[in-house]
């Protein structure tokens, strides 16, 4: 007769049998020496184009310096799942983690216990806390992209008229800095540009696409889209296109080249930023091994990345360079 | 009028909701963006009358959202293959038909609970497709949008044919036995049993036409753009249920009419874009939503409450 | 009614030897293959990430055994967790007090569910998938979907990732949930009406029981287990935000009904929870350390929990479907009596 007592003896006995062997701790299998390094690559979440073409970049890096790359994240962007899945890679005893940080305060919590157990730690297209890692691999700062889109929107607009935002979600953490950015941005420099709406598209193309529709209508004054979520960009577009506004409403955003393309030729959307994703993948496969072997330490200016060339550092930021604008000149040239 | 005060009084709702905004946000009823709000809802309400009949049949489906990324992913590809639209149309129903028998074989034949199997089958679907597709967008070939018609008959193409397939349900449930076989059978299924109808058949089939419902309405999706997100479809399967209730289809099953599903999902559907031309901030969205679905269930639990019963 | 009950009895048991035969199977797979799989940090890990679906599991079984369901609890979860987190910033309650008080309107929010689901006999699917909106909407109204409550002083986050007596602290409220609902279930008159509730409710009023108090108290429960995983979640993670707890209501069922609940009501254990979540659990961890899955662990982990849940439904019916084959086989043979079941 099973009651509790006996499940949970059952319970116990089926993970000490487990725990039979091995170790019981959870540092690093192996640094330098005879042993394979091993990174450990966390995008935000999985099954995001953005972040399947940074892998690409990885891949290729991580097979050119002979290193294991795992590449695990939650399916959807779920800062919990984060840390748990961080948590596994210590007691897994990777050598470096490299996460790209959905929730800067929370996962900083799961990133200083890995440093504290010997694992090394980097972060890349989104921070954590500084303390919690020893370099940010930073493709654009918060700040740079929001100064960014802000700019290139009043270009377009002549300084003057109303926009509107479409975001993915009200809880993205790095879209809620990009936004801050843009109104401070906004509100020193251009003040006589007004932000008339900010709509979620829960990171649905086809959401975006509905979202935007409405807003153009309720909003007849409207010069500008800006949408800084990828699936949102050519979702606006489609948008303007249907509404017969096409060049009469500028649409601009974060998101891949690839995506855009059609509308980028066609003159609906004006410019696409973003940076050059294989590269950030690559750079940060480089930058860990390089703070795994000891290549890479505090206080260096540069860093020397092999066959990509040779980045600056400020701080512990590793530069990969300023955003990259796709436009109508030069997007053809570009396939991820 | 009696009969059928449920779904009057959804329509009443969407009537004042209507009513307020052309006070308040007139540019709500501007001709172009109303045809393609409407269009977009479009695949919504296919959705929704698919779930509508199985939840008559007294069963549940949260697989449809995946489902639908399924079959718009399978349409998508069998366009960029530059095959003529009506093979990916018949490739995406087909595909859904073929998700919605394995529903259907697994609560039907085998007698498990549609929540639980509908669950596994979700999950199970979602992340293969995540698996299979990366997220990366599939591009469509040129002439694959509005089926190669200029947009505005597209449009109108759109909406007609998920119009037309209500009408065709709404026509079919009452008239056709087959469709009354749905109604007994969410009633009472031991008391269909004995009167000749196979219930176990007709539920697999109300799964196997609730799949072939998705892979349509995927495809009236994959139409309104040069491109399919693999992602899409996520939070379907709960507006269509809610647009279900809401129009006074019951969960106890045997009870319901399309016309009120229609009015459930007009209702809903309007109201993000209401609160955008009102100017009220979105997070109220989520919140005013369930309200929406509460109050239509308690006002249903009121009306029996009091003894009051629709057939 | 004799071989009846030997043919319920052994059908639970058998289900719980199943699955207590999944979880080993589980364990020596991943011990093989997985990278230390078997470590006193792996197991700790796997206890702790899974002490907020546990709880709520644990919870939502009382609630399928009466026949019902709740897919409001990762709301409610979220909720308790924004709140809990403007009671301690914004109205500058001590974070015990604040705890407390979140307990409270975490059983606010499952009393409003009960008195639908009671009061008005209203759909217990269709209430709580409103309320599934509703309390998330809240949430995201409050803190204006932006807000996260941050810097939660040390002495709450050790509840979160600290250890007690050399275990996770979580484990410990856990155990101590567990061993409070399977109690309650198992053993008093109280939540043993629930199963009868489940079976038949109808019989259950003729019988004298208090359904309606019973089916509130269940939901009252889930609101305040819910707002307890909700504590333990921002302890852990340090952070609280309206999207907490998204998607746990499908994770916690799918534990429930593994553990062979029947979502029929009537037929259920505790026990068999805790299994069903110790397997799922144990099955995502285990993936990320196979080398050669590690990379596609979290869309696998997710297919497979799928395919286990089916199997486990398909599992729980077989025995029962091949007696009534073979009682039907055998009774039109003999007569030709409609069977009533």
């Amino acid at each position: 007769m099973k009651n509790l007592a006996s499940l949970l003896t059952v319970i116990a006995l089926a993970l000490v049998v487990g725990c039979g062997k091995s170790d019981s701790t959870g540092g690093p299998a192996g640094g330098s020496g005879g042993k394979k390094i091993t990174i450990a690559l966390m995008p935000k979440s999985k099954g995001n184009a953005y972040f399947v073409s940074c892998k690409e970049g990885a891949d290729a890096a991580a097979r050119e310096l002979g290193v294991e790359l795992i590449f695990d994240g939650p399916t959807t962007p779920d800062p919990a799942k984060q840390n748990e899945i961080i948590e596994n890679w210590i007691t897994l005893g990777v050598d470096v983690i490299a996460a790209a940080c959905e929730n800067k305060e929370g996962i900083s919590t799961a990133l200083r216990k890995a440093q504290q157990q010997g694992i090394k730690v980097i972060t890349y297209d989104s921070d954590a806390v500084t303390d919690a890692r020893s370099f940010f691999v930073n493709q654009a700062t918060p700040e740079g992209i929001g100064y960014g889109l802000m700019d290139e929107a009043a270009r377009l607009c002549a300084e003057d008229g109303e926009f509107a935002i479409i975001t993915a979600s009200l809880t993205a953490a790095n879209m809620n800095e990009w936004q801050k950015h843009i109104e401070a941005r906004r509100a020193s420099k251009y003040p006589k540009m007004k932000m008339v709406a900010l709509r979620p598209c829960d990171d649905l193309k086809d959401k975006a696409q509905a979202e935007a529709t409405t807003l153009l209508s309720a909003n007849p004054n409207l010069k500008l889209i800006m949408a800084i979520c990828s699936p949102a960009v050519p979702g606006a577009a489609e948008a303007v296109k249907q509404a017969g506004k096409a060049g009469k409403v500028s649409v601009i955003g974060l998101g891949l080249p690839s995506e855009n393309k059609k509308y980028v030729k066609e003159g609906v959307t004006q410019s696409v930023i973003l940076w050059k994703t294989t590269d950030l993948g690559a750079l940060t496969v480089r930058a860990a091994h390089a703070v795994a072997t000891g290549t890479l330490k505090a206080g260096d200016k540069t860093f020397k990345a092999g066959t990509l060339g040779e980045f600056e550092i400020q701080g512990d930021n590793i530069l990969l360079g300023k955003p990259f604008l796709f436009n109508k000149d030069n997007i053809e040239q570009f396939n991820f | 009028m009696k009969r059928y005060f449920r779904e009057l009084s959804v329509a009443a709702a969407l009537g004042v909701m209507l009513l307020l905004l052309a006070v308040f946000a007139p540019n709500f009823f501007e001709p172009q963006p109303l045809l393609s709000r409407l269009t977009a809802a479009a695949p919504k309400l296919v959705l929704a009358c698919g779930v509508a009949l199985v939840i008559i049949a007294r069963q549940i489906d949260i697989s449809i959202g995946s489902l639908f990324a399924v079959c718009g992913t399978c349409a998508g590809l069998v366009a960029a293959a530059k095959l003529p639209w009506p093979v990916a149309m018949l490739a995406a129903v087909v595909v859904g038909a073929l998700g919605g028998a394995l529903n259907g074989v697994l609560v039907a034949g085998l007698r498990l609970p549609s929540i639980v199997v509908t669950l596994a089958t979700m999950v199970t679907m979602r992340e293969a497709l995540r698996l299979k597709q990366q997220g990366v967008f599939i591009n469509l070939p040129d002439g694959a949008q509005w089926f190669g018609l200029p947009m505005t008959a597209g449009q109108f193409t759109v909406c007609g044919v998920a119009f037309g397939l209500l009408v065709l349900m709404a026509f079919a449930v009452k008239h056709l036995s087959a469709g009354r076989f749905v109604y007994a059978v969410g009633s009472d299924a031991e008391a269909a049993r004995l009167a000749g109808i196979r219930p176990q058949l007709t539920t697999f089939l109300v799964f196997v036409l609730m799949g072939a419902f998705t892979g349509l309405a995927a495809v009236l999706n994959m139409v309104q753009s040069p491109q399919v997100d693999p992602n899409s479809g996520r939070g379907l399967e709960l507006e269509a249920i809610a647009a279900a209730v809401v129009g006074g289809v019951a969960v106890s099953g045997g009870r319901g009419r399309l016309w009120g599903v229609l009015a459930g999902l007009l209702l809903l559907v309007c109201i993000g874009p209401a609160l955008t031309y009102v100017g009220v901030k979105p997070y109220w969205e989520k919140a005013i939503q369930g309200a929406i679905i509460l109050l239509a269930v308690v006002a249903d639990g009121l009306r029996s409450w009091k003894g009051v019963n629709h057939g | 009614m004799n071989t009846d009950k030997h043919g319920f009895k052994a059908l639970l048991l058998r289900h719980e030897t199943i699955l207590v035969l999944l979880l080993i199977s589980e364990v020596i797979y991943f011990n093989a293959f997985g990278r230390r799989f078997g470590t006193a940090d792996n197991v700790t890990n796997i206890v702790r990430h899974s002490v907020e679906i546990g709880l709520l599991a644990l919870v939502m079984t009382p609630i399928i055994l009466t026949g019902g369901i709740d897919l409001s609890v990762g709301s409610i979860l979220g909720l308790c967790a924004v709140l809990f987190g403007k009671l301690w910033r914004d109205a500058g309650l001590d974070p015990w007090l604040a705890g407390v008080c979140t307990l409270g309107i975490g059983g606010l929010c499952g009393g409003f569910n009960a008195l639908l689901i009671t009061r008005l006999g209203l759909p217990p699917l269709i209430v709580t998938l409103g309320t599934f909106s509703l309390f998330r909407g809240l949430a995201e109204a409050i803190t204006q979907g932006v807000d996260a409550f941050t810097n939660f002083p040390e002495s709450c986050l050790v509840h979160g990732t600290g250890q007690l007596a050399g275990q996770p602290t979580q484990a410990w409220i856990l155990l101590a949930a567990a061993k409070g609902v399977w109690l309650l279930v198992q053993r008093t008159t109280f939540g043993r009406s629930f199963r009868a509730i489940g079976f038949a409710p109808e019989g259950a009023r003729y019988a004298g029981l208090p359904v309606q108090r019973r089916l509130a108290m269940a939901y009252v429960l889930a609101g305040v287990v819910a707002a307890v995983a909700a504590l333990t979640y921002t302890a852990r993670f340090g952070t609280a935000k309206a999207d907490a707890g998204t998607g746990y209501e499908l994770f916690a069922i799918t534990a429930v009904v593994l553990g062979g609940t029947s979502i029929f009501g009537g037929i259920g254990s505790v026990q068999g929870t805790l299994l069903g979540v110790a397997s799922v659990a144990v099955l995502s961890n285990g993936l990320t350390r196979v080398p050669g899955l590690m990379n596609i662990a979290s869309e696998l982990s997710g297919m497979l929990t799928g395919a286990l849940l089916l199997l486990a439904l398909a599992s729980g019916l077989l025995p029962k479907m091949l007696a009534d084959w073979r009682a039907r086989r055998h009774s039109s043979s003999q007569s030709a009596q409609p069977k009533l079941t």
